[in-house]
């Protein structure tokens, strides 16, 4: 074993760099591998709905109860919905499910793809005459890209309603005024950014779970290895992203 | 020069080719021909670089030099839509077969049908599905995984998925490693009689003697990155090196 140090590190992310660049070259070419895209999208986004659907309403619920004493020492408890359901949608939602994303997707794509390397079955893939990186990689990194905004648009409407059921644990608010009190401070400039963020965190965790999966090395025990650093170097992805959009949305004063 | 009838009957061809994986250098001048409808044995010891050797002829290795020549292009030179069209014609049978275990037999099956041959193939693949699991004897297993299967049975099923493009030659990397004596000798027969059914010609990876008795038309000995002897079975088990020997006891 070697240690590593940051000079691996670093080739790492070049190679990174290098298989992003792929990712780019290959995407547009033609034979557009229809069928595992729709195959993916389902895996990718149909099988994680559940998770993130109750942590999407757990967080809302959560941050609305913790939030409620210090906004009722202000007095302020009728600015609730609008101040939670933005920190919300800004922030808590998008990253929270992405780093579940992460957990998930970046695992199993680690995994499976580590696994086909390991057995030969993306080499038998290339003598098959197909193009494996366009039929395992781009097919999930876009899959992962389209799913995981949608993820977070689907926990952001159960975090909302988890605040809405926060609120009402406390005060008696109806669901009508609910949202006016939210939309009164929640608009497209909080929504769009946190969409366009979320995409770049889909795209952070298909391109590094596939990139360790297509240099899995030393057999069956490399892909448990693979699933591993996947899910630990797209969780530490997201955070990264997340820090740049704050300063870009900064820099082009979205805030 | 010399031999113009010879060159014309190589299918494939490899001449001083090296490979070396940062210091280790696993092919160092090793040379072979395969002739039209011969069954070639390559016999060396594990991590000689037999695998490396074949994967070099279908183009998933890139040797350091030398020349590889299949159906007389080289390898190298082939553009990406040449070489697929080359390995439509060579089959390749892998050492841990290479089922795609996320996909049902049919689907194995089909895909290189899908990929390579792009006219009519919805219509007739069905049909060539079919024929490649009736020649394994495994008619039934279409709807089933990899992993439903026994090892032996897998084995059939990548030969089947290897021949499904009937290809005129074929690579065997250890087609019986693994499995027990019986079935190994099962799958050597099975190769032996598609081998005749469609004319095939083979380079043939195996430690399995049987398989060298029934197959071999010719053995050649992989030793220190060299061929390092060649003759039939009988030639080389009557040479007095120890080195060649070994592998006959
Ligand atoms: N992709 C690779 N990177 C580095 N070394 C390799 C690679 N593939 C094979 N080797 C090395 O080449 C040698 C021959 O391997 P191989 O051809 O698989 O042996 P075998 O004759 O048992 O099939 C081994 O020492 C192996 O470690
Ligand atoms: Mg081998």
């Amino acid at each position: 074993m070697k240690p590593i140090s940051q000079s691996t590190f670093l080739l790492e992310i070049g190679d990174l760099y290098l298989f992003s660049l792929r990712f780019f070259k290959e995407v547009f070419k033609p034979r557009y591998e229809f069928a595992e895209l729709i195959k993916q999208c389902f895996y990718i986004g149909y099988k994680t709905v559940p998770l993130v659907a109750i942590t999407g309403f757990i967080m809302g619920l959560v941050i609305t109860i913790q939030s409620h004493p210090s906004m009722e020492a202000f007095g302020a408890e009728s600015w609730l919905p609008s101040v939670v359901s933005v920190s919300l949608v800004r922030e808590i939602v998008p990253v929270i499910t992405a780093l579940i994303c992460a957990g998930k997707i970046g695992s199993s794509i680690g995994a499976e793809i580590g696994s086909m390397s390991v057995s030969e079955q993306i080499n038998a893939m290339e003598v098959s005459g197909a193009n494996p990186f366009k039929y395992l990689v781009v097919t999930r990194v876009i899959a992962s890209m389209l799913m995981v905004p949608l993820l977070v648009v689907i926990s952001d409407t159960i975090g909302l309603y988890g605040a809405f059921l926060g609120v009402n644990m406390k005060q008696v608010i109806s669901f009508h005024l609910f949202t006016n009190q939210v939309f009164l401070k929640l608009t497209f400039q909080d929504i769009i950014p946190s969409i366009i963020k979320s995409f770049f965190f889909g795209f952070a965790i298909g391109i590094i779970g596939c990139f360790k999966g297509y240099n899995t090395k030393n057999g069956t025990r490399g892909v448990g290895s693979t699933a591993n650093s996947a899910v630990v170097a797209s969780i530490f992805a997201v955070f990264v992203i997340d820090l740049m959009a704050a300063q870009i949305a900064d820099i082009l004063h979205l805030n | 020069m010399s031999n113009e009838t010879n060159i014309a009957t190589d299918v494939i061809q490899v001449s001083h080719l090296k490979v070396s994986f940062l210091d280790n250098h696993v092919l160092k001048d090793f040379t072979i021909q395969l002739k039209q409808g011969e069954n070639l044995i390559i016999l060396g010891a594990s991590g000689s670089g037999k695998s490396v050797l074949i994967k070099c002829i279908i183009g998933l290795m890139v040797a350091d030099s030398g020349s590889i020549k299949v159906f007389g292009d080289e390898v190298t030179e082939l553009t990406p839509e040449e070489l697929n069209k080359m390995r439509a014609k060579v089959g390749f049978l892998f050492q841990s077969n290479a089922l795609y275990d996320s996909m049902t037999i049919r689907e194995n099956l089909r895909f290189p049908l899908i990929r390579h041959w792009v006219k009519n193939v919805r219509e007739t693949a069905e049909e060539l599905v079919m024929e490649a699991l009736t020649n394994v004897g495994l008619e039934d297993t279409a709807d089933k995984f990899p992993s439903e299967l026994s090892g032996g049975m897998q084995k059939r099923i990548a030969l089947a998925r290897t021949l499904i493009l009937k290809p005129q030659v074929i690579l065997y990397d250890e087609p019986t490693a693994g499995l027990d004596p019986i079935t190994g000798k099962e799958i050597c027969q099975l190769m032996l009689e598609l081998q005749k059914k469609y004319h095939t010609s083979s380079i043939i990876i195996t430690h399995d003697l049987n398989c060298v008795k029934i197959m071999a038309s010719r053995i050649v000995m992989l030793i220190d990155g060299i061929c390092y002897a060649t003759g039939t079975f009988e030639e080389l088990k009557q040479l007095k090196d120890k080195r060649v020997t070994d592998f006959f006891d």
